[in-house]
């Protein structure tokens, strides 16, 4: 069972049920000692509502986004560069490289290897399997691509860590 | 001058990279969240430490922020989970305001008010000071309720809890900052409320 004064509190706050707000309407309205503690918690409610805050220093804002600008520019390069663009990059050269070992392989020649005296490779293409003709596709305008999405790389990277550096320097 | 921003578009735009709009929303909390500090640590140096370091956190975790509940309520609760772990390092032992040399401090205060001190400092000098005395988990709950303007289901949030606790925890918070403020300002309390 609630006290009086917990059923004032919940009713002063809003967070009583509406036949219990009803009820303490009845009473307030009715009641003398109800009333008066009812007009106290009141006057001590508006009174809190009506504390002031405290005010920090001056230039809290400022050290604030100077510890945000120092941690910022504390922080190593690599962990401010995109770990995707990163991958992207590794996965562009281990492409490259790929292609450029098929590449060995297919130009090198495919009769009888000698390595050595002892060592000898031969390899030998099952009959009726023909090897794509790789040196059509590896022409000049594929190096030309390789290029191209080289640039484009460097200077979203460099774009990437302009921007980053420019914005630090706003605050 | 303060942006006329919503909270969550100066967060949008610090999250695009723009650091002064993240100024903005700093200077836009920033007394709320030192005046929540100060309930924890007493004192305006340890509460500016704590409150920056609140901001920061918050700066950090940023992109991690549900814009389903306000920004202030998730403040909040880094400022109260900050401020409970500045308590723990300074081993402030919590219950201290039963000790002796509290009470010999309230005795020296309340015979200080009874030098018509009561005339000349404001009502909300007292509440404060009388809130400053309570437990800091009172003290948290009348401040989020009255100075944040926060729900009792918002401060559940950033405390934690069930509403319904909140709610008696409230209530009896209010009671024992009652009894604080008739323990320091004995007849003048009729006055003050």
């Amino acid at each position: 069972m609630n006290t009086i004064e917990e059923r004032l509190w919940n009713y002063i706050d809003g967070a009583c049920s509406d036949e219990e707000r009803k009820a303490i309407d009845r009473l307030i309205e009715q009641d003398e000692a109800y009333r008066s503690k009812f007009e106290e918690l009141l006057s001590f409610d508006k009174q809190l509502a009506k504390m002031e805050m405290d005010e920090p220093s001056m230039g809290f804002t400022y050290k604030v986004m100077e510890n945000i600008r120092a941690e910022h520019a504390q922080q190593p390069l690599r962990a401010r560069i995109n770990p995707r663009i990163i991958k992207g990059i590794a996965g562009f050269f281990i492409v490259t490289i790929l292609l450029l070992v098929v590449y060995m392989f297919w130009s090198a020649p495919m009769a009888p290897v000698n390595f050595s005296k002892h060592l000898t490779i031969s390899l030998k293409m099952p009959e009726g399997f023909k090897l794509p003709e790789i040196k059509n596709y590896l022409g000049k305008p594929l190096l030309q691509g390789f290029f191209f999405v080289d640039v484009v790389l460097g200077l979203f990277l460099a774009d990437t860590y302009l921007r980053k550096k420019r914005l630090s320097k706003q605050v | 001058m303060q942006s006329k921003l919503s909270d969550i578009e100066l967060i949008e735009q610090t999250l695009a990279g723009n650091q002064a709009a993240y100024a903005d929303l700093v200077r836009r909390h920033q007394r709320f969240v030192f005046t929540l500090a100060m309930r924890f640590s007493k004192n305006r140096e340890d509460a500016e430490e704590i409150a920056q370091d609140c901001f920061i956190k918050a700066y950090r975790s940023l992109a991690s922020f549900q814009k389903q509940s306000k920004f202030s309520t998730w403040l909040y609760s880094i400022v109260y989970t900050t401020a409970m772990t500045f308590l723990r390092k300074k081993r402030v032992d919590t219950d201290s305001i039963n000790d002796e040399n509290t009470y010999i401090q309230l005795e020296n205060h309340s015979s200080g008010l009874n030098n018509n001190m009561a005339e000349t400092k404001s009502r909300s000098y007292y509440l404060n000071e009388a809130i400053g005395q309570l437990l800091p988990d009172d003290a948290t709950i009348i401040t989020l309720f009255y100075m944040g303007e926060q729900s009792l289901d918002e401060i559940g949030q950033t405390l934690g809890m069930e509403a319904n606790t909140v709610k008696v925890k409230l209530f009896r918070a209010r009671q024992r900052l009652k009894e604080k403020l008739e323990k320091n300002l004995k007849s003048e309390v009729k006055e003050l409320i």
